[in-house]
C-alpha cells in the first residue's frame, strides 16, 4: 500500500508539474505577443476562444448538459459591461468583474432549467439566449442603442485588453484545473454519468449542478465585457450571434469533453485550422471548416485528448 | 436486536398499478433479509421508496434507525446510513474505479490521501486494485457490479441494500459476492438482499419475505418459505 501510495504521490507531481508546464508555455508566449510585434487580434480571440471553450467544458464535460445558448451570458456580459462604461460611467476595471456578476444573475434565472437534461434542456437553452436577445432589443433605445449598438467612445486599448483577456484566461483555467480534482468536480461528473446513482451515494445533485452552472456562466460574461472592451462596440446582432455557441462547442468538442487540456487544445487547433481556411479560401471557410468539425466528430468523437486517453488511459493520471 | 430499518405500510402506486400495496418490514443490525418475487413483484420498487428515489404513497413510512425519513431526498437518505446496488450496474462510467469509490464520501472531513487509501483497500478486498486508474465503463458487466459493492461500502453505511447482485454473474465471481456479503452482514450491518437466486438467498438470508404483485404473500425463516405453498404458486404457477 505504502509503495502505491508513493507511486500516486508520484504521478501527482507529474500532474503538476505538466500543468504548470502548460500553463508557463502558454503564459510565456501570449506575454509576448504585444512585445514581439505579433498580430494581436488573432491572439486576443485565440485566448477568448480557449477561455469560452474550457467555461463550457464545466457545463458539459463536467456536468453533462448541453447548453445551446451558451451565448446569452457572453451577451450579457457586454452589454453589461458598455451599459455601465457608456451610460452610468463606470470604470472599465470595475465594469469588468460586474459583467461576470451579470452572467451569474443571469445563470441564476435559468437554473430551474437545470432540471432539464439532454436535448431538452439544449432546446430550452437555445430559446432562453432567444428571449434574452429580444429583450435586450426591445429595452429603450438610450440605454442599449437599439439597433446601432452602443459604442465605448475613446476607451479602447488594444493591448491593455489584450493583458486583461489573458488574466481572464489564466484564472479560467486555474480554476477549472482546481475543479477537475476537487471533490465538487468529482461530484459533478458522477453527476453527469447518473445523477440519480450519484443522489443515492449522498450528493446533492441540484446543489452541485448549481454551482458547476455558475462557474460555467461567469467567464463567458468576462470574455463579453472584455470583448466589448477590446472592439470598442456592442450590438445585439454581433453579442447575441449563434455562432459563438456553435464555435465554443466545436472548439470544446473537438479538444475533448471532461478533460482541463482538452478544450485548450481543440480551441488552439481549431482557431489556427480556421484562420489558415480563411486566408486561403475566404469564401469557403465556413463550409471547410464544417467539414473538418465532420471529419474530427467521425474518427474522434471523444475529441484529441479524450480519444488518446481512452487509447492510453494510464496517462489519465498524468494529463489534466 | 436494534432495529435498523423498517417500513410501516409503504404502498407505491404509478397510475393505477400498486407496484407497491402496504409492505411491513424490519431488519435487525446483523440480518439479512431475503427479498423474493417474480418479475413485476414490486422488489426493486420497494428499494427505490427506501431509498427516497420514490416518495410513497398512501401515508406508507420508512425508519432509519428509528427515525423517520419518508419523503426525504436520497443523499440525505444515504447520509442517514443506507447504501445501495442497482439491479443494472449503475457505475460512474467515466470515473476512474478510484473516483467512483469517492463519491459517496465526498463530504466526509477526512483528507483526501486518507480516503484514497480506504478506497485503495476496498478495491483489494474486491480484487480490483490492479484497475484503479481504469474508467468504470472499461470493467466487465461482473467487475461493474463488484465495484458497485465496493462504492455501496466505502461510507461504511449500517444498512446496505443489494439489487440482483448476481444477476448475469459468472459462478466463481458469484462465490466471491456471496463470501463478501456474509463478511457485510458478520460486519453487523443490516443486509437486504433481493435475488432470482433463491439458491444464494437461503444460504445467505436470516429471514426472507416473499412479495407477489406488491404484496408480502409469506415471511419468515428459510424452511418456511421453501415449503410456503403461495410461494410456491407464485413462482412455478402451479
Amino acid at each position: 500500500m505504502a509503495a502505491r501510495s508513493r507511486a500516486l504521490d508520484s504521478a501527482d507531481r507529474i500532474y503538476f508539474t505538466l500543468a504548470a508546464l502548460i500553463g508557463s508555455v502558454l503564459l510565456v508566449y501570449f506575454a509576448s505577443v504585444p512585445l514581439l510585434g505579433l498580430n494581436v487580434a488573432f491572439h486576443f480571440y485565440l485566448m477568448l476562444w480557449i477561455t469560452m471553450a474550457s467555461a463550457f467544458n464545466v457545463a458539459s464535460g463536467f456536468a453533462g448538459y448541453m447548453p445551446f445558448g451558451y451565448v446569452a451570458f457572453y451577451g450579457i456580459g457586454a452589454f453589461t459591461t458598455a451599459i455601465l462604461v457608456k451610460k452610468a460611467a463606470f470604470p472599465l476595471f470595475l465594469a469588468l468583474p460586474l459583467s461576470g456578476v451579470a452572467g451569474i444573475v443571469l445563470a441564476l434565472l435559468f437554473a430551474p432549467t437545470l432540471r432539464l437534461s439532454g436535448i431538452y434542456f439544449g432546446i430550452v437553452s437555445l430559446a432562453l439566449a432567444g428571449i434574452c436577445r429580444l429583450v435586450i432589443t426591445n429595452m429603450p433605445e438610450q440605454l442599449t442603442g437599439g439597433s446601432f449598438g452602443l459604442q465605448l467612445g475613446s476607451r479602447a486599448h488594444p493591448v491593455q485588453s489584450f493583458y486583461v483577456m489573458m488574466a481572464v484566461m489564466v484564472v479560467a483555467l486555474a480554476t477549472i484545473l482546481w475543479l477537475s480534482r476537487s471533490r465538487l468536480g468529482k461530484a459533478l461528473r458522477a453527476t453527469r454519468d447518473d445523477a440519480d446513482a450519484a443522489e443515492m451515494m449522498g450528493v446533492n445533485v441540484p446543489i452541485v449542478r448549481l454551482y458547476g452552472w455558475l462557474i460555467s456562466a461567469f467567464f463567458p460574461a468576462v470574455c463579453g465585457g472584455v470583448e466589448a472592451w477590446y472592439t470598442n462596440v456592442v450590438d445585439t446582432e454581433t453579442a447575441f450571434n449563434t455562432l459563438t455557441t456553435a464555435k465554443t462547442v466545436i472548439y470544446a468538442v473537438a479538444g475533448g469533453l471532461g478533460t482541463v487540456t482538452g478544450p485548450i487544445l481543440g480551441a488552439v487547433a481549431m482557431v489556427w485550422l480556421d484562420e489558415l481556411i480563411w486566408r486561403q479560401f475566404p469564401l469557403l471557410n465556413l463550409l471547410i471548416l464544417g467539414l473538418a468539425t465532420i471529419i474530427l466528430v467521425l474518427f474522434l468523437p471523444r475529441g484529441i485528448v479524450g480519444t488518446l486517453l481512452r487509447k492510453k488511459p494510464q496517462w489519465r493520471r498524468y494529463i489534466p | 436486536m436494534t432495529v435498523a430499518i423498517e417500513t410501516r405500510g409503504l404502498t407505491k402506486r404509478f397510475g393505477g398499478l400498486v407496484a407497491v400495496d402496504k409492505v411491513d418490514l424490519r431488519a435487525a443490525a446483523g440480518e439479512t433479509l431475503g427479498i423474493i418475487g417474480v418479475n413485476g413483484a414490486g422488489k426493486t420498487t420497494l428499494m427505490n421508496c427506501i431509498c427516497g428515489l420514490y416518495r410513497p404513497d398512501d401515508g406508507g413510512d420508512v425508519f432509519v434507525g428509528g427515525e423517520r425519513v419518508t419523503g426525504q431526498a436520497p443523499h440525505v437518505v444515504a447520509h442517514r446510513g443506507i447504501g445501495r446496488t442497482f439491479q443494472v450496474p449503475r457505475v460512474f462510467r467515466r470515473m476512474s474505479l478510484i473516483d467512483n469509490l469517492l463519491v459517496p464520501v465526498l463530504d466526509r472531513k477526512a483528507p483526501d490521501a486518507e480516503l484514497i487509501g480506504r478506497a485503495e483497500a476496498m478495491l483489494e478486498r474486491m480484487q480490483l486494485i490492479d484497475l484503479r486508474h481504469n474508467h468504470a465503463e472499461e470493467l466487465s458487466g461482473g467487475q461493474q457490479k463488484l465495484l458497485e459493492m465496493a462504492r455501496m461500502l466505502m461510507p461504511d453505511p449500517p444498512i446496505v441494500m443489494l439489487d440482483e447482485p448476481f444477476a448475469g454473474v459468472h459462478p466463481v465471481l458469484c462465490k466471491f459476492m456471496i463470501e463478501r456479503i456474509e463478511e457485510t452482514a458478520h460486519a453487523g450491518k443490516a443486509v437486504l438482499l433481493i435475488s432470482h437466486d433463491l439458491t444464494s438467498i437461503y444460504r445467505l438470508s436470516t429471514r426472507v419475505i416473499a412479495l407477489n404483485q406488491g404484496r408480502i404473500i409469506a415471511e419468515g425463516g428459510v424452511d418456511d418459505i421453501r415449503g410456503n405453498p403461495a410461494v410456491i404458486e407464485a413462482y412455478l404457477g402451479t
